[in-house]
């Protein structure tokens, strides 16, 4: 209850502009003395993956029946974890060859109706990413790749410092801001017209399908969309071995208004949106599910 | 068909053999590599070095030695074929990526392993280097596994620099146990790193010799190659056929001309700057390649991707005889050659200037004066200190400076007094190139009459009993001290050798104007009733002109309760009410004010007296209390005194109340200690008078430094007169009416009946007898000699404490506590408890009443409580 009034107060404080936000409830979702991390809400809001401090397993909460099933017990696991717009989760492990000792990544997808975990695309050397699709999710490799579907829709990634905007298989290359060391966080806005990104050194910027540059939001990471107009994003200091402070911020996409939604000593960081809902976590793995009233 | 098996065989081991080369050429590994955090920022770790000042991006910062090693680290292993990302190419603020950042940078890049560069800091005032491995989880138990590995396999190609100076060998832990307090939040970089990954803190750049090497490009180039030989021997590589080599030059026998800090080993010698190295072939002639030290003082060279092979490394400087050494440099190796150059010292040694310089007639010198003499070249110590000489003879230490080029010669304690001493150099002193002087040196010096601080006061004296609380010490001399080292020079300490903390902002110390120096001390520790503490004055202690003590002075003292009740004794004056005091001044030169203190040890105020009674003089201080009281030679009075190391004397003027209006006086002595004391009172009252009070008197002592005083007074008592043992009616005789005495206090029996005196049949009554009945009542046949009615111990002495107290209040006595209650100031029980205790963490802060119950005894004790 504190921490909900602390978050509605905080909400109340505007950093600037007419709106308002209101936090209209905030729960901590995990059971006591369980931590998690590396949330990720479905589209819906519903349900939720989340991972170990070091992205080693994953989880998946049921919001409604609050049932929590056990996905993967691998390395990595948590880190790149998604949902498809077919309801199954798609994932990536790692796993350190004893011999080589190079890394071997593994795409792998849960499927939920089954309730079986698939390799779907094997263990190979190098980066191995997904890229969410608005009808798919793909993981792309090295040397090989997979897609969950035969027609992807709008799908957005990054490599490097190159943002990858995939329209119905026409695939554009865009690199609108300068970032040595690469773009990270691609994501798409739920009307499909804008793709969000972070850029090293830069922060993150909004662009439309063309790569014309909308909107730069400021030196946050991990946006996701909240909905089609704002953004949450996570801010954090540190004295070059820790973390020294780290919220939650609001955004609105045209980059003319930001907020914060839980203060810097809160430690509260990674987030995720989806149905009208926003999780995060605390450097300490409590995972709290906030809904927000934005008044415009 | 045989033979076509064995061709088969033959093929396949071939084809195997061929992808296996083929897999280990084609799929190299992909590091990722952090060079720290970028910026030149408050948190980007500057070390301000000569010739840089604060903040001055060119100087030494660890964000830019960070992304030197970074680049020689990229380079190297693109260089051998591997892949490569590095989270900043820059020096900006914008490459202050956030901790998650560089995370998410590392996993999206498909990299084996993670490489963080840093190098460490104390952060205190005290040195070290060393390599310091860190990788995620706890030590020996890293969250990715193999991180461990890659950690010390890096270790190992760090800690073969031989250019450094290593404190110690290196050290690998986890970062969840190095950094316990933590709470396994552990480094941010490697916290969800999926690579096999690793912090290095290569070595401490707030080591300064560490740092200006670190501000060399060579050196970090090393540093960025030894990282991509333990990348090869992490993935099991050796097929990169190019080796380095590197090395330190360093002058062979000069310490360090800048030299203002810590330094280990080698260190403490002069770097060569400026020098030329060259790679000469394995003829000796043909040169291959050239680097020069540059001038930030590290004498740092490398050769950087060499063949293996046989090789000289030349060295060449205008000021150093050049130097060639043979190397065999190996592949995947880091060769390291340190050479120690010798100085071209062309002419002989001379002293070119010295101290101190004195003729026949001038003023003679004090008696710990230093004999410096300085060198045209830097000298060799241990011959030059042979040749030293100096009549008469006086033990002595010598010391060098300016990378020796200047001796200094300084007595151990101090030259004689009223001397003159002649100071020589024989011939046989040599420089740092063996060369002798020409001409032998002479000087002369005479001394003054003064040759050590003399001691005037000290408090505590030896045996002094002082009271625990707000104690000071004072140390008063004949010349002003020097006040550069007090506190380590002046040292109180605990029977268990533990130091006592002192109150510095509150000393004190004598001013330049005046005519001795003190210094004053007060102790912010209470000290413990009973104990034994050590007042250690060390013999270094000296004055502003370096003449110290003769030798260390010791003193032991107690410390006690001054404010201890008397239950025996009554109180005439409690010093409560500062306006109930008239004062009168003996003198006209006297002045003084009376005001109400708070510093007390009873009641709620003491009063404090400020007399000035510069040159001489006297007060009387005059209360209705004092001079409505009147006491015989059988009273003792005893007063609470809280002094300054004044010397001034307080008394009690006496008037006998018959006819003879005698007058008499009771001394509580000279005011020569701090804080407060319970004194009792002497003089020679004549048996069978009564004297009245008339004042009690501050005078000023013999003393010459009394110039002014500040004390308080608290409670004067009257009591029973300890005297003479086994006179318990005080008449100045033991008989039988002491025996009757006693027994009469004891039975609380006003008859008039006598007992014998003999108590104990020994055929003559004395103070044995008087000592027999006090073991009747004691109960023990070693009852101690009673000298005073009011010294018969009957009853248990209550303590309690502390006050005030936040938890608990403790009672004490010599007999059984049955318990304890607690009362408001308006008579209310508090609480109660069935034990010596009672529990106050929940009672509100205020004043209250304990009430102490022993087995003969109840005992009512004023204490607070505070939070």
């Amino acid at each position: 209850m504190k921490h909900l009034l602390l978050i509605v107060m905080l909400a109340a404080s505007l950093v600037g502009g007419a709106q308002r936000v209101v936090v209209t409830s905030s729960t901590a979702i995990l059971n006591a003395g369980e931590t998690g991390f590396y949330p990720k809400l479905n589209a819906q809001g519903d349900m939720l993956l989340y991972s170990d401090v070091d992205a080693h397993g994953l989880k998946m909460l049921n919001l409604t029946t609050r049932d929590v099933a056990a996905i993967s017990d691998q390395d990595g696991a948590g880190f790149f974890a998604n949902w498809s717009s077919d309801g199954n989760v798609y994932y990536v492990t790692s796993k350190v060859d004893a011999k080589s000792h190079l890394v071997y990544r593994t795409g792998m997808r849960y499927d939920m109706a089954r309730r079986t975990n698939d390799v779907v695309l094997e263990a190979q050397h190098g980066a191995v990413l997904p890229a969410v699709g608005t009808q798919g999710i793909a993981i792309k490799g090295k040397k090989h790749s997979f897609a969950s579907a035969q027609h992807m829709g709008t799908v957005v990634s990054t490599q490097g410092s190159q943002v990858i905007i995939n329209v119905n298989g026409n695939e554009r290359r865009f690199s609108p801001v300068e970032s040595y060391a690469g773009y990270l966080w691609p994501s798409l806005s739920p009307a499909g017209d804008k793709v969000a990104f972070f850029a090293a050194g830069r922060g993150i910027v909004v662009i439309d399908l063309d790569g014309n540059i909308l909107a730069e939001l400021g030196n946050y990471e991990m946006p996701a969309w909240y909905d089609n107009d704002y953004l949450v994003a996570q801010n954090t200091t540190d004295d070059s071995y820790q973390f020294t402070s780290s919220q939650i911020m609001l955004l609105k996409a045209d980059g003319s208004w930001c907020h914060e939604l839980t203060s810097p000593t809160s430690m509260t960081m990674q987030p995720t949106a989806g149905g009208g809902k926003i999780a995060y976590t605390t450097i300490d793995g409590n995972i709290t599910l906030i809904t927000i009233d934005i008044n415009q | 068909m045989k033979k076509i098996h064995y061709t088969l065989a033959l093929i396949m081991t071939v084809a195997v053999i061929a992808t296996g080369i083929s897999r280990a050429q084609v799929v190299k590994p992909h590091v990722y590599i952090n060079p720290g955090h970028g910026g030149h920022d408050s948190d980007d770790r500057n070390v301000t070095i000569y010739p840089y000042a604060t903040g001055d991006t060119a100087g030494y910062w660890e964000s830019n030695s960070n992304l030197k090693k970074g680049f020689a680290l990229n380079n190297c292993l693109r260089a051998k074929g591997y892949t490569t990302s590095m989270s900043r190419v820059t020096n900006t603020s914008n490459d202050d990526l956030a901790l998650s950042t560089i995370v998410a940078l590392c996993n999206s890049s498909g990299a084996d392993i993670f490489y963080s560069i840093h190098s460490n800091a104390t952060g205190v005032t005290s040195r070290r280097n060393h390599i310091l491995g860190l990788y995620r989880g706890p030590t020996g138990s890293p969250v990715i596994a193999n991180s461990d590995v890659l950690a010390s396999k890096l270790a190992q190609r760090l800690q073969v620099n031989e250019a450094a100076v290593w404190t110690s060998n290196y050290q690998l832990a986890g970062d969840f146990t190095f950094y316990p307090d933590w709470n396994n939040a552990g480094l941010g970089v490697l916290r969800g790193n999926m690579a096999v990954s690793m912090l290095s803190e290569g070595s401490f750049h707030d080591y300064i010799p560490e740092t200006y090497r670190l501000m060399n490009d060579n050196y970090c180039w090393m540093e960025g190659w030894n990282f991509s030989l333990g990348a090869d021997d992490y993935f099991g590589y050796n097929d990169f056929g190019k080796g380095a080599i590197a090395g330190n030059l360093r002058d062979n026998r000069m310490p360090r001309v800048r030299n203002d800090f810590i330094m280990f080993g080698d260190d403490n010698r002069e770097p060569v700057s400026n020098a030329t190295v060259v790679l000469l072939a394995s003829d000796g002639v043909t040169g291959l390649d050239t680097c020069y030290t540059d001038n930030l003082y590290n004498g740092i060279y490398a050769f950087k991707m060499v063949d293996p092979g046989t090789y000289y490394v030349k060295v060449e400087q205008p000021d150093y005889y050049g130097q060639t050494k043979q190397v065999t440099i190996e592949a995947n190796k880091s060769t390291y050659c340190n050479f120690d150059l010798s100085r071209v010292r062309s002419t002989p040694p001379e002293v070119v200037n010295f101290a101190p310089v004195w003729h026949e007639g001038d003023a003679p010198l004090k008696a710990n004066t230093p004999v410096v003499l300085e060198f045209n070249w830097d000298m060799n110590t241990e011959a030059t200190e042979a040749a030293f000489h100096i009549e008469p003879a006086v033990e002595g230490t010598f010391r060098w400076e300016d990378s020796n080029y200047r001796m200094i010669f300084e007595p151990t304690d101090a030259y004689d007094v009223n001397t003159l001493y002649t100071v020589t150099l024989t011939t046989d002193a040599k420089h740092g190139g063996g060369m002798t002087m020409q001409e032998p040196f002479q000087l002369q010096f005479k001394t003054t009459y003064r040759k050590h601080l003399q001691v005037i006061d000290i408090f505590p004296h030896e045996g002094d009993q002082v009271h625990y609380k707000n104690a000071t010490i004072e140390l008063r001399t004949d010349s002003m001290l020097n006040n550069s080292y007090y506190y380590d020079r002046i040292v109180v300490t605990d029977k268990d050798g533990n130091a006592l903390t002192y109150n510095r902002r509150s000393t004190k110390s004598g001013k330049a104007d005046e005519p001795f120096g003190y210094i004053r001390i007060p102790i912010a520790t209470a000290m413990t009733v009973g104990d034994e503490y050590t007042l250690t004055i060390a013999k270094e202690m000296d004055d502003t002109a370096g003449i110290h003590l003769p030798e260390t002075i010791v003193h032991k003292f107690v410390a006690v309760d001054a404010g201890e009740e008397k239950p025996e004794a009554t109180v005439i004056e409690g010093f409560e009410d500062a306006g109930a005091f008239s004062m009168v001044a003996v003198t006209d030169a006297a002045s003084a004010t009376m005001s109400a203190s708070t510093d007390h040890l009873f009641g709620s105020r003491s009063l404090q007296v400020k007399y000035n009674a510069d040159p001489c003089g006297a007060y009387h201080f005059i209360s209705e209390a004092l001079s409505g009281t009147t006491i015989t030679n059988a009273d003792e009075l005893s007063l609470h005194v809280n002094g300054d190391m004044s010397n001034v004397l307080v008394s009690l003027e006496l008037e006998s109340t018959d006819a003879a209006h005698e007058y008499a006086k009771i001394d509580f002595g000279k005011i020569n200690f701090h804080g407060w004391r319970y004194i009792t009172g002497k003089g020679q009252l004549k048996a069978g008078k009564s004297y009245k009070i008339e004042s009690l008197m501050i005078a000023n002592s013999d003393e010459e430094l009394v110039k002014s005083a500040a004390i308080k007074f608290d409670n004067l008592l009257k009591g029973a007169k300890s005297g003479v043992a086994g006179d318990v009616n005080g008449d100045g005789v033991v008989n039988s009416a002491d025996v009757t005495a006693l027994y009469k206090f004891i039975l609380n029996n006003d008859s008039s009946t006598t007992v014998n005196g003999d108590q104990n049949g020994d055929g003559v009554i004395n103070s044995a007898d008087v000592t027999a009945v006090y073991g009747i009542i004691l109960g023990t046949a070693n009852a101690p000699a009673v000298t005073a009615i009011g010294n018969v111990a009957t009853k248990p002495k209550v303590k309690v404490g502390p006050i005030p107290s936040s938890d608990y209040i403790v009672a004490s006595a010599g007999d059984y506590i049955q318990g304890v209650e607690l009362y408001d100031m308006n008579g209310r029980l508090v609480v109660r408890n069935g034990g010596n205790y009672v529990n106050v963490g929940n009672i509100a802060a205020g004043a209250y009443i304990l009430r102490v119950y022993t087995t003969t005894t109840a005992t009512s004790h004023r204490v607070a409580v505070r939070h």
